[in-house]
């Protein structure tokens, strides 16, 4: 338990490094949005008026001394560009970004457990080459080519699929928005979570405890799916540690090419516009989910194998 | 099982076309930045082989001195990740306790960081000194200043399992002291994973530096880059299908090339038949 609550002093330690470096390289910056949409200078008072408002004119010491006062509350601050709150701002981007990328997650461990486990059955085999080499070179295609592409296929060319955009009244519209996206985020993955899959079972599955297995008259299938998952399990645990991240920030590109209304366009535009607390908000939220994530998959993995649980 | 180097050969062929693409930029016979209004958007063609853009440039002649960029910027964050990730990874490995814990916590504090940011902050706004270098150099700092963490977690984890190797505990009977340990006996082993790593690195760097210039904050035009090359085929993506097919494509084999030469030095550098 002691080891656990370290864990989470230091992950705190770690954000707390993290918000300083952040705001104090934003403050370098040059101010933003100092024109009006039309590009026209804002009115001097205004600027000043807002300047107080946000207390841009002190140090940035004592900005985020204010701002760390202001969190103690829950208070996440005001954002700069659409002058309202940030926890507002992120309780409407929050659910389309977990949409996109939950669907993105499902479809690649929905495609790359069964490519992991065919890549297993025979290994070195004519089909586990040739998966390999396909998933491999898929991993290479860049996202933001493959957007283009695929808009042109399937938008522009065939208008099965929208180009563009989140809107939509019924659940089909809404789901046909997602399609594309989806698919962007998901043939990256395949290579990466097919390989990790394979390499487990076959690990699992050729050591000592594997032949034991195999002389006692266990079936190919059962062979393969129970020992070879089984042993698995850890460095399984260890992918989902490196995946789950991903269902907060790992979309940026993607959302902003398809439009899609979620925190990835929303740190690029606040990146942008210089809105330093939505940018500190955003960088605090995937920061705990990363850290969750991974201190997570440490603990669970220290739980699951009794050997990991004696060396430390 | 003998160690078997045709992923290996295959990777390096690809980056070699790229690095070739890149030397013989300059002695194309069109600039890459001469706008020419009367022949624009034109086919790929004899005179053009892979057509020309909005601005009527030639796609050929920006496509090969894009390849600079991309394998500048690729091979410029990997050495900057070297240069950070190999003495602090060592470091972690070879002290270990208070050393281990402020490098572990330095990599979780950049996994948590918003690279954007970073890359904005040195890009758009560089201080002084800064603004001297080339832009390439400036991506590749940005870009090598995140991306250490992998070089100092293998050499990290190399140098614990080393440590208490029986080769160092003969070299220290013998006398061998701190320094000459981890130089002489454990970097040369454990320094596999790392040239792994670096490949791979050096692919995720290039595409990073395609993605940056193709939503705008990466190189500044009019410097040809295949990411903004990417970014303006957006905009004639109905009547100029040759703009988007041939940026995407180098940057797919440069990409591809790099990732399979990492795989190829991990085949080859770590012969066990089943990984493979």
């Amino acid at each position: 338990m002691t080891r656990a609550a370290r864990r989470a002093v230091s992950a705190a330690v770690t954000l707390a490094l993290v918000s300083v470096v952040v705001f104090a390289l934003a403050s370098t910056l040059p101010g933003g949005d100092e024109e009006d949409e039309n590009d026209r200078p804002l009115p001097p008072d205004y600027l000043a008026a807002v300047r107080a408002q946000f207390h841009l004119d002190e140090p940035w010491h004592l900005r985020y001394a204010r701002w760390i006062g202001d969190l103690s509350h829950g208070d996440l601050g005001v954002s700069l560009r659409e002058k309202r709150p940030v926890s507002s701002i992120l309780r409407e981007r929050l659910p389309v970004s977990l949409a996109l990328n939950a669907a993105a997650l499902c479809a690649i461990v929905l495609l790359a457990v069964p490519l992991g486990i065919a890549g297993a059955w025979r290994p070195a085999s004519r089909p586990d080459r040739l998966l390999a080499l396909g998933t491999t070179a898929l991993y290479a295609v860049p996202v933001f080519w493959a957007a283009l592409l695929l808009q042109w296929v399937f938008a522009v060319r065939l208008g099965w699929l929208p180009l563009f955009g989140f809107a939509g009244e019924t659940l089909v519209d809404r789901a046909a928005h997602l399609i594309l996206p989806v698919a962007c985020l998901t043939y990256g993955g395949l290579a990466y979570v097919s390989r990790f899959v394979r390499t487990a079972i076959v690990e699992g599955t050729t050591g000592e405890g594997g032949r034991v297995a195999r002389a006692r008259g266990v079936g190919p299938l059962r062979f393969l799916l129970v020992h070879g998952l089984r042993q698995a399990a850890i460095p399984l645990l260890t992918l989902a540690g490196f995946l789950i991240p991903r269902l907060v920030g790992g979309s940026l590109l993607i959302e902003e090419i398809f439009g899609v209304p979620g925190l990835g366009s929303l740190m690029f535009q606040s990146v942008l516009a210089r809105d330093l607390p939505v940018v500190l908000a955003l960088t605090l939220l995937s920061g705990t989910v990363t850290l969750v994530a991974m201190t997570g998959a440490d603990v669970l993995a220290a739980w699951v194998d009794p050997r990991s649980r004696r060396v430390t | 099982m003998s160690r078997d180097a045709s992923v290996l050969r295959a990777g390096a062929l690809l980056c070699v076309i790229v690095i070739l693409a890149a030397i013989g930029a300059p002695w194309l016979p069109l600039d890459p930045n001469r706008v020419d209004l009367g022949s624009v958007l034109e086919a790929p063609s004899r005179a053009h082989w892979m057509g020309t853009d909005g601005l009527g440039r030639d796609v050929l002649s920006r496509l090969a001195h894009g390849a600079r960029v991309s394998l500048g910027v690729g091979v410029g964050t990997a050495a900057i990740a070297l240069l950070i990730g190999l003495p602090l990874g060592a470091l972690a490995g070879y002290r270990g306790g208070w050393w281990d814990a402020i490098v572990s916590r330095a990599i979780e504090a950049v996994l948590c960081f918003p690279a954007l940011l970073l890359a904005l902050a040195l890009l758009s706004v560089a201080p002084g000194w800064l603004s001297h270098l080339p832009e390439t150099a400036r991506l590749a700092l940005a870009l090598g200043l995140v991306a250490w963490t992998p070089t100092a977690r293998y050499l990290r984890a190399e140098f614990r399992r080393l440590k208490s190797s029986e080769a160092v505990l003969a070299a220290r009977a013998a006398g061998a002291g701190g320094w000459r340990i981890a130089l002489r006996h454990l970097l040369p082993q454990g320094i596999a994973p790392v040239l792994v790593t670096l490949a791979f690195g050096a692919a995720a760097a290039s595409l990073a530096e395609a993605s940056l210039s193709f939503i705008g904050i990466g190189v500044a035009p009019p410097t040809a880059s295949w990411g903004q090359m990417l970014g303006e085929a957006t905009r004639h993506m109905e009547r100029a299908w040759w703009l988007a097919l041939f940026p995407g494509a180098a940057l797919f084999v440069t990409v591809y090339g790099f990732n399979r030469l990492a795989e190829g030095l991990r085949d080859w550098l770590d012969p066990r038949p089943v990984l493979r």
